[in-house]
């Protein structure tokens, strides 16, 4: 170790105590954030030490970055610098859970899984199951605006978050919102959080409204020799007095793969429409009644009812898509495009047209018919590489000219070294950018990662 | 204000475009809430050009600008705490689009919350967000306050169903935040912007999601005998896993009010009501009503009523809808409070609000969300009798701090606003206020859009730089 080093090493040792200072080669490998290394990690065991980290940060202009389960820093542009890893792992207790008033404060540290263990318990839950669930945190979730498949019925953290308090680049504890389910006193900065990839505060606390956990739920599977069968059936769905949980749609692909993952065997050549739906016996059989009839009227080859093995399969898969496609290729780059009912099938057909012109594989998942993750699947070989930016590039203008929104959540760091994944910054950026200053003066949070070079 | 300003506004809108007569301005003193503020002169723009337009006169003249939709507000939101401009959205009225494939709306602000509804109804869809005044309060007054209704218990407020806006900024310029799509990149400036009280800037058209309506809907009135058996009931519900569309009570002093005025049936010798709906495909409406039922009757309800047309539903509501209208009938002012509470914490803080009610000698009649424990003491007083005045509003104070001890907050759906602005310390800390202080000042930072209002005044603010106002040449002032 340098000098330099072992001086930050002992300073940042004062602030957290030795045993949290992690500055070993080996420890660090952990931490990297696109082939970027800190100097140091750090584990704080309070609010308070993670007020002094920052405090200390702001005035050495150290730039860090806020670290959960791991599970989402492929997520942002690479930083522009990054010297201390702010891991929140030690802070992952339950504040405060009131199962009768639907309420619950938690650190940001803990993994999904954990605070799923303890909702179950009282029968209830938080719909917001996360990629790798063991290991995501509550912090990292909200902070890389994970979605899931249930938000179709419940949405994403923005209508499940109720309050938070967080530490600004500055080292100022600060919160906004509450801790009841009803809530307008004073500005929603924690809404400001959600997605922000920690450019702004480091999160501290999060308080959330929880869910009953439904009696049943049951899981169909409708397939499709083409997208637009796929979609007609969806919207008929959202056209008719049905509330399901979950319509999601794969592509052959998508389906291809979740069935390697899985052993299964669900329609390999075919489209698949994944819809579940919640309550007592009688509310599961009326949609699968329903959706039987609207299966058949779209021209379905097959509807299925699944047993609760493959629908708790399935549903895992479906939380799961980005790493699974990770899992197909290393050089997987997906794709999360925001986009309207009515746009998605000339949509999907300009990016099939798209993928077939650079020879690229693709799979699809169309989430509850706004969101579609689109990975493109080239050979991971750096050959491949050329043929995967320019089509990414183009994906992104086909996108931005049609108005949709679209953002690349995970590629190799060749790719961002190309193009950036973020859209252009519209209208809106001079006001992101008077926000990022209030809340990080110094730029010290996660710098160049986000949005417009934030 | 001097008459060459209001010329100039004549200029840019017409002279039925502006309002600047003592008698007009009168008028503009008030919303629905006891605070009381005059402007300079109201503006009435009928295009997002004319917004800017105004705006940057504002800026060349050094005048603040509030904007007020209906005026239905009740914490003062959309008064003129410091003079200046109201600029009234009561003419930008128009729904621009239904886009029903996608379930979406594009409004101007002035746009009342019924009648969007009722336009979508064709289509089968609507707009969730229901507020007590939704047969007069505009959308864009709903994204300032963020603001709730009954059915938010199952649906949200309306920060759950917008998802994009056109703002004007404090420098005139215009800007876009979020969209039709679900999700944005970027930071969540949208639901920012929700519930930020005009302090940030105004809104000119607002992006919103429709709901399908629900295939069937059954309305109950439980009827009890006391007050904690109904509360009780509330939270077994839930336990129960079961989250109704609506669950609004009255109290004892309320329903009597109300039956007097409504003719809904509210047995006039019961100590609390229970309104509540389930909703969605039918199947699900009748399981949970027959669940609510049989909760309700081992909490010793006296009577369940299902209402058994929409006659009888709409009667019901009208009980609710109409309660602060019966209670005016009775009282010749009173002061509606909002807080939350956690549900649990409902017998209890009912009590100490009992015992507030003694203290201070008044009636305070109890009509809530019982729900999402949003509670709405109404205090009774003579607004002519400035005692009583200053009294009801120190008992307000009083039960919000009870609020915010019980782990809840100042204002579940009516903002900040005037109100409670000074109160804002019994939740933030000063730090948090600061930062909150500095959002604010990003977006409007001499203070220019509605001063005075959602955070504590007298430190560090902005808006104590702008300046006073330029004294009247004209004698409007």
């Amino acid at each position: 170790m340098s000098q330099v080093a072992e001086s930050l090493a002992s300073r940042l040792a004062e602030l957290v105590g030795a045993g949290r200072v992690h500055t070993g080669p080996k420890s660090l490998a952990a931490y990297e954030v696109d082939g970027r290394r800190p100097s140091a990690a750090l584990l704080p065991s309070s609010v308070a030490e993670v007020a002094e980290i920052l405090c200390f940060a702001s005035a050495e202009r150290l730039a860090v970055i806020p670290i959960g389960g791991r599970t989402h820093l492929h997520i942002g542009m690479p930083p522009h610098r990054y010297d201390l890893a702010l891991d929140v792992s030690a802070l992952n207790r339950v504040l405060a859970y009131e199962p009768h008033d639907l309420t619950l404060g938690v650190e940001p540290g803990i993994t999904y899984a954990e605070l799923d263990r303890n909702l179950r318990e009282k029968g209830q839950f938080l719909p917001l199951a996360p990629p790798f669930a063991e290991r995501a945190t509550l912090g990292g979730i909200v902070a890389a605006a994970a979605d899931t498949p249930v938000r179709y019925a419940h949405g994403t953290a923005k209508d499940l978050l109720l309050g938070a308090e967080f530490v600004t680049g500055e080292g100022v504890i600060s919160k906004s919102g509450g801790r009841v389910v009803k809530n307008v006193t004073g500005y929603d900065l924690h809404k400001l959080l959600i997605g922000s990839l920690g450019t702004l505060a480091v999160i501290t606390r999060l308080n959330f409204r929880t869910f009953p956990l439904p009696p049943l739920q049951r899981m169909f599977v409708a397939t499709f020799a083409d997208p637009l069968g796929a979609m007609a059936f969806c919207r008929a769905i959202m056209q008719s007095p049905l509330q399901p949980r979950v319509v999601d749609v794969l592509n052959p692909r998508a389906a291809g793969l979740f069935a390697a993952y899985s052993g299964g065997n669900l329609g390999r050549d075919s489209w698949l429409a994944v819809v579940e739906a919640a309550g007592h016996e009688k509310v599961l059989e009326r949609h699968a009644r329903d959706l039987a009839s609207m299966s058949r009227e779209a021209q379905a080859a097959e509807f299925i009812a699944l047993d609760e093995d493959q629908r708790e399969h399935l549903f895992g898969c479906l939380c799961e898509f980005s790493p699974i496609a990770f899992g197909a290729t290393s050089a997987a780059t997906v794709f999360r495009i925001a986009a309207l009912p009515s746009a998605l099938p000339a949509l999907l057909e300009e990016t099939r047209k798209l993928a077939a012109r650079h020879a690229l594989d693709c799979a699809i998942l169309i989430r509850a018919l706004g969101v579609v993750y689109l990975a493109l699947l080239p050979p991971a070989n750096p050959e491949a590489y050329p043929e995967l930016v320019n089509c990414s590039r183009e994906l992104m203008t086909l996108c931005v000219t049609s108005g949709v929104a679209p953002m690349i959540e995970r590629c190799p760091l060749e790719i961002k070294n190309a193009l950036d994944i973020w859209p252009p910054p519209g209208t809106e950026q001079e006001i992101t950018q008077r926000l990022k200053h209030v809340f990080d003066p110094h730029r010290i949070l996660a710098p160049g990662r986000f949005r417009g070079g934030i | 204000m001097q008459r060459t300003i209001i010329r100039e506004l004549e200029r840019l809108l017409g002279s039925s475009g502006v309002l600047s007569s003592p008698e007009d301005l009168l008028l503009y003193e008030y919303d629905g809430s006891v605070e009381e503020a005059g402007p300079d002169a109201i503006v009435f723009p009928r295009r997002k050009q004319d917004v800017v337009e105004i705006v940057k006169l504002a800026n060349r003249y050094d005048l603040s600008i509030v904007g007020r939709g209906a005026g239905t507000g009740l914490s003062g939101g959309a008064l003129a705490r410091e003079g200046g401009i109201v600029l009234a959205f009561s003419r930008m009225n128009h729904i621009l689009e239904i886009d029903a494939e996608n379930q979406r709306a594009v409004v101007e602000p002035g746009v009342v919350n019924l009648d969007l509804s009722r336009a979508a109804e064709k289509y089968g869809l609507y707009f969730a967000p229901d507020p007590s005044s939704q047969k007069s309060c505009t959308i864009g007054g709903n994204v300032s306050e963020n603001s709730g209704g009954p059915h938010t218990l199952a649906y949200g407020v309306t920060s759950n169903h917008v998802t994009g806006l056109e703002v004007v900024m404090p420098d005139a310029k215009v800007i876009r935040l979020g969209g039709r799509a679900m999700e944005t990149p970027g930071y969540d400036l949208t639901g920012l912007m929700i519930g930020s009280e005009g302090t940030f800037a105004l809104v000119t058209e607002v992006t919103v999601r429709l709901l399908r309506l629900p295939e069937d809907v059954r309305t109950l009135l439980a009827i009890y005998d006391s007050l904690g058996d109904a509360t009780d009931s509330v939270v077994d519900i839930t336990a129960r896993g079961i989250i109704p569309a609506a669950c609004e009570m009255l109290d004892g002093w309320t329903l009597r009010a109300v039956e007097a005025y409504v003719h809904a049936g509210f047995p006039l010798d019961s100590a609390a009501v229970l309104l509540m709906e389930v909703e969605g495909v039918r199947e699900a409406a009748e399981t949970q009503a027959d669940e609510i039922i049989e909760v309700c009757r081992r909490h010793n309800a006296r009577e369940v009523r299902r209402a058994r047309d929409a006659r009888e539903r709409a009667l019901l509501w009208k009980g609710r809808k109409e309660a602060f209208g019966a209670v005016g009938r009775v009282s010749p002012s009173y002061y509606v409070l909002d807080g939350v509470i956690p549900r649990t914490k409902l017998t209890p803080t009912l009590l100490r609000i009992e015992e507030i009610a003694k203290r201070y000698g008044f009636v305070i009649g109890n009509i809530f969300h019982a729900g999402d424990g949003n509670l709405h003491p109404l205090i009774l007083f003579d607004h002519r009798d400035r005692d009583q005045f200053r009294r009801a509003r120190a008992a307000g104070a009083e039960i919000m701090q009870l609020c915010v001890e019980m782990g809840g907050t100042l204002t579940g759906e009516h903002g900040v606003g005037m109100e409670k602005n000074e109160l804002m310390p019994l939740m933030f800390t000063e730090t948090d206020l600061d930062l909150m202080r500095k959002v604010r000042a990003a977006f409007n930072p001499v203070g220019r859009l509605n001063p005075g209002k959602v955070l504590p005044l007298g430190k560090g603010c902005g808006e104590t730089r702008l300046q006073p106002f330029p004294q009247s040449a004209g004698g409007n002032a």
